[in-house]
């Protein structure tokens, strides 16, 4: 991990250039998104491509609580789940509209997180891990109980797709078809990787780090280390409660089994492969880690084994995960370059 | 209805004394590296397959099963060090050991799901069908083994962390790792000790959870969640702790069937955990120790 | 720098008042009864043998451990009981005796953690990066810069800080504390590991430290290092007081000399 914090270096030294070369990013970013859906066309790949978005928005939630405040979320798949069925059960029942509903679902799960944190947050790493891993367990199970709001395993069908965004100077944008929800979570997952990316490039980016460094130095720099972990780790409970708040009118059925603490592994897995402590990894970790199935159809089962072994390689070998071995391999054609170049 | 709180009572004990078992695996390891070995749930299966196997395949008696268990999980535990914890020690890093082990354990439940099917495993032993009676009470031969086998095991291991010359090497290590290091004690091969002992419980316990439990290869999972809520409620590391907590969630598991729905069981051990946390965040058994800088 | 901090305090009433510091750890009393005063604008020494409760004192001092019995009064506020990290919003800044850098951060970021509590960013331009928050970015990054240069570290900037020297190391973890514009500065045994040269470097970074109203308390080893610097001079022996005054009479004093200093001081 270290070279994260050389790369970090490099972009603040080299100063305002970088500025335009994010914005660059972001436009190209912007331009990759819209283009997706015309070169995939098909349903199939479209419905990959929203799942992407979708995991992207959980991975990079769980990167900022982990990879820079150092603590281990493992209740993703919970806080997924509240903004999920929150959501859903508002529109369905209390007729609220879509966007508000969204708001509240973010806001319920990120308060979720907030709350739980705060039980353990003065203690070490672990005590938080297991306090959320318990809390995945725990909403599973309130979620597969509570049969008169939840449905229980039955689940609830027919979740209606987003209305149509209706603006005054362009047509109707319905959410009915795939290209369409695909814009929609896709610019969301961008919105949200801009405000994470922002807030960890101001004083919050150095303040987390100083925690996961050293909690005990932290202090006596004046951080009230406990604040700062709730915050990091409400707001990863929100990113994931509004990745919810979409997976429901895109998949339009919610059963219980979508959020056990298997799916907060497999978002801790997109976070390791694509190399945490960097956003743009695990962004990365996240499509690879949706897409590789897909790919790897015809070993059938085996395919989850590859990925538990995935986490563990990565952890032990290439702690950097993706975004080590690019650089690796960047720096490798680069020696080249300038190999041939004298 | 006092015989049915007894009765009650008794399957607590019999349920708690094994989760004390595995829990115990994982404070002991947590004593010693300040880490979190989350495979010590598939040790558990491993086990359990391990019995299961040894009785059903090679028609042992459950006597040699459970002592093929006890090898096997201290074997995988071996393993589980010597490949992931003794590589990652030099890192210092609180989280990457533990992340490390989610991906081994995964690895290891869809091997087995892979090579055992989902499809749950009718383990029986001898003693699973004979049933004693105690006054009102049952209780059957296969329970009567737990809980005789499971407190040998604990009385065993608390009387050799007190009273032993490596026991307390031990807890020397598991004190200040340095000064333990200048009295001449290897605490590498002591960590390893450690492991192999915790890891032996674990399969063991997972020989006397088959007959018992659903037996799939992720039967180990729906243990360890309340194994890690034990040793948070007993006090990591702390070894008395654990043994209470443990018996205490037993408990409330058997109580919770019984007078509320199986349901909660998991609900009502969070809301304890919660409230230890929020009440004695180092456990029921206060265990204070301030880092020293 | 940051002298400014310092300047409506009143120089006659002691800036840190310490009555009756005590504090256990499983029997063995590490600080007992410890009473002192400390000026505003000067140095202050702690000196004894290993396992004397130095350490322990600063760490009472700095809030990491809460003291068994005694109050602790710093610029008119009373400290015992106030987390660590609101002594440091009132002007007290520790480094370690075991060093504690942000190992993976560069050496420059490891000073700008130093200014979380001094920025004037709007929280909201946390999300939005306006005007004020580049400005105040730029502000914190030059005087950053400024504090690293006064520790003679701003050509290892960009550099992790776990990859710096050791002496390097505890210039950094000054420079650090720094940040924070304290009033008062405790370093433990900052000499530790340096050379002849980089103690001199040391004295004269101390000296000016004083000079700008920073008041010192130095845990320290190197005797030179402490008769030459400092204004008065606190001795402890297994955690008790043992004798307090200025280095001279510290040197004269026979009792200080039998316990401790023995034959091998000048």
């Amino acid at each position: 991990m270290s070279e994260t914090s050389h790369g970090a270096d490099r972009r603040r030294l080299s100063g305002h250039s970088i500025v335009r070369s994010r914005h660059f990013r972001y436009l190209l970013a912007a331009a990759v998104i819209g283009l997706l859906p015309l070169v995939f066309t098909t349903s199939y790949w479209r419905t990959n491509l929203i799942l992407c978005a979708i995991n992207v928005m959980l991975a990079i939630g769980l990167d900022f609580v982990l990879g820079y405040a150092g603590q281990l979320n493992l209740g993703q798949s919970a806080f997924y789940g509240i903004g999920a069925y929150a959501s859903t059960l508002l529109v369905t029942k209390l007729g609220i509209p879509f966007w508000a509903a969204f708001a509240l679902g973010t806001v319920m799960a990120g308060a979720a997180g907030a709350l739980l944190s705060l039980f353990a947050v003065r203690l070490r790493g672990h005590y938080l891990a297991i306090a959320s891993l318990g809390f995945a367990v725990i909403t599973y199970q309130i979620l597969l109980n509570w049969i008169s709001l939840t449905q229980g395993p039955l689940g609830i069908y027919a979740i209606p797709p987003p209305p149509p965004i209706a603006l005054p100077w362009l047509p109707r944008i319905p959410f009915t078809n795939l290209a369409n929800f695909f814009y929609l979570t896709a610019s969301l997952a961008l919105i949200v990787y801009f405000l994470l990316d922002q807030m960890l490039r101001s004083p919050i980016g150095e303040t987390l780090a100083a925690i996961r460094e050293d909690e005990i130095s932290a202090a006596s720099l004046g951080i009230n280390a406990p604040k700062w972990k709730a915050f990091a780790f409400a707001a990863s409970s929100a990113v994931a409660g509004a990745a919810g708040c979409f997976y429901a009118p895109f998949v339009g059925t919610l059963v219980p089994d979508a959020f056990f603490v298997t799916e907060s592994f497999a978002i801790l897995a997109m976070v390791i492969v694509g190399g945490m402590g960097t956003l743009i990894g695990p962004a990365f970790g996240a499509i690879f880690i949706t897409l590789l199935p897909e790919v790897l159809r015809s070993i059938g089962d085996l395919r989850l084994i590859l990925y538990g072994a995935s986490v563990t390689l990565v952890v032990l070998f290439m702690p950097g995960g993706i975004m080590q071995a690019w650089r690796l391999v960047r720096q490798r054609l680069f020696f080249f370059a300038e190999e041939s170049a004298t | 209805m006092i015989s049915i709180v007894l009765q009650q009572g008794i399957n607590g004990i019999v349920i708690g004394s094994l989760y004390v078992l595995v829990a115990l695996g994982l404070t002991l390891i947590y004593g010693v590296l300040v880490q979190i070995n989350f495979a010590h749930a598939d040790i558990v299966t491993l086990g359990a397959f391990a019995a299961y196997a040894t009785t059903h395949f090679f028609g042992e008696s459950y006597v040699v099963g459970i002592a093929a268990a006890l090898i096997a999980g201290a074997a995988l535990g071996w393993l589980v060090n010597a490949t992931i914890f003794s590589p990652l020690r030099e890192r210092g890093s609180e989280l990457l050991p533990l992340i490390a082990t989610i991906g081994v354990s995964i690895m290891l439940q869809n091997a087995m799901l892979a090579l055992l099917g989902p499809i749950p495993y009718a383990f029986d032993t001898p003693y699973s069908n004979h049933v004693l009676r105690l006054g009102g009470l049952f209780l059957t031969v296969q329970n009567m083994l737990i809980i005789v086998v499971s407190s040998a095991s604990i009385i065993l291991l608390y009387g050799f962390m007190r009273f032993t010359f490596l026991g307390k090497a031990l807890r020397a290590v598991a004190q200040d790792r340095e000064t333990a290091g200048l009295l001449g004690i290897n605490s590498n091969q002591l960590i390893m000790l450690t492991f192999v002992i915790a890891s032996a419980l674990a399969g063991m316990s997972g020989a006397l959870l088959g007959p018992v439990l659903v037996l799939t290869p992720f039967a180990g999972t729906s243990v360890i969640v309340k194994a890690f809520a034990i040793v948070i409620i007993g006090g990591f590391g702390n070894i008395e702790g654990t043994i209470i907590a443990g018996l205490l969630v037993g408990f409330i598991e058997s109580f919770t069937t019984q007078f509320l729905d199986p349901g909660l069981i998991d609900i009502v051990v969070f809301a304890l955990l919660l409230l230890t946390l929020a009440v004695r965040p180092t456990g029921l058994i206060a265990d204070k120790r301030e880092e020293n800088v | 720098m940051t002298a400014s901090a310092t300047s409506h305090i009143d120089i006659a009433a002691p800036l840190l008042q310490v009555q009756g510091l005590s504090k256990s750890y499983g029997g063995v009393r590490a600080v007992r009864d410890i009473s002192l005063a400390i000026s505003s604008g000067t140095v202050f020494a702690v000196i004894g043998p290993n396992g004397a409760g130095k350490s322990t004192l600063l760490n009472l001092l700095s809030g990491l451990h809460q003291p068994d019995d005694g109050t602790i009064r710093f610029a008119g506020v009373e400290l015992v009981g106030m987390p660590p990290h609101l002594r440091a919003r009132h002007g007290l800044a520790r480094t370690f005796q075991k060093i504690r850098l942000f190992k993976q951060l560069s050496v420059l970021e490891n000073v700008l953690v130093g200014y979380h509590t001094r920025h004037a960013i709007p929280p909201w331009q946390y999300l939005l990066h306006g005007a004020a928050f580049q400005q105040e970015r730029r502000r914190c990054r030059e005087q950053a810069i400024d504090l690293l240069e006064f520790v003679g570290l701003s050509h290892r900037a960009s550099i992790a800080a776990g990859a710096l020297s050791y002496g390097e190391q505890r210039l950094l973890e000054i420079a650090r504390a720094l940040a924070t514009a304290p009033r008062l500065l405790m370093v433990d045994e900052p000499a530790a590991g340096l050379n002849t040269t980089e103690v001199a470097a040391l004295l004269l970074r101390i000296t000016n430290l004083r000079a700008r109203g920073i008041t010192v308390v130095m845990v320290e080893h190197n005797m030179n290092l402490v008769m030459t610097v400092a204004d008065r001079i606190l001795v402890m022996d297994y955690g008790q007081f043992l004798f307090e005054g200025t280095p001279s009479e510290v040197q004269c004093h026979p009792k200080v000399i039998s316990a401790y200093l023995g034959a091998d001081v000048p």
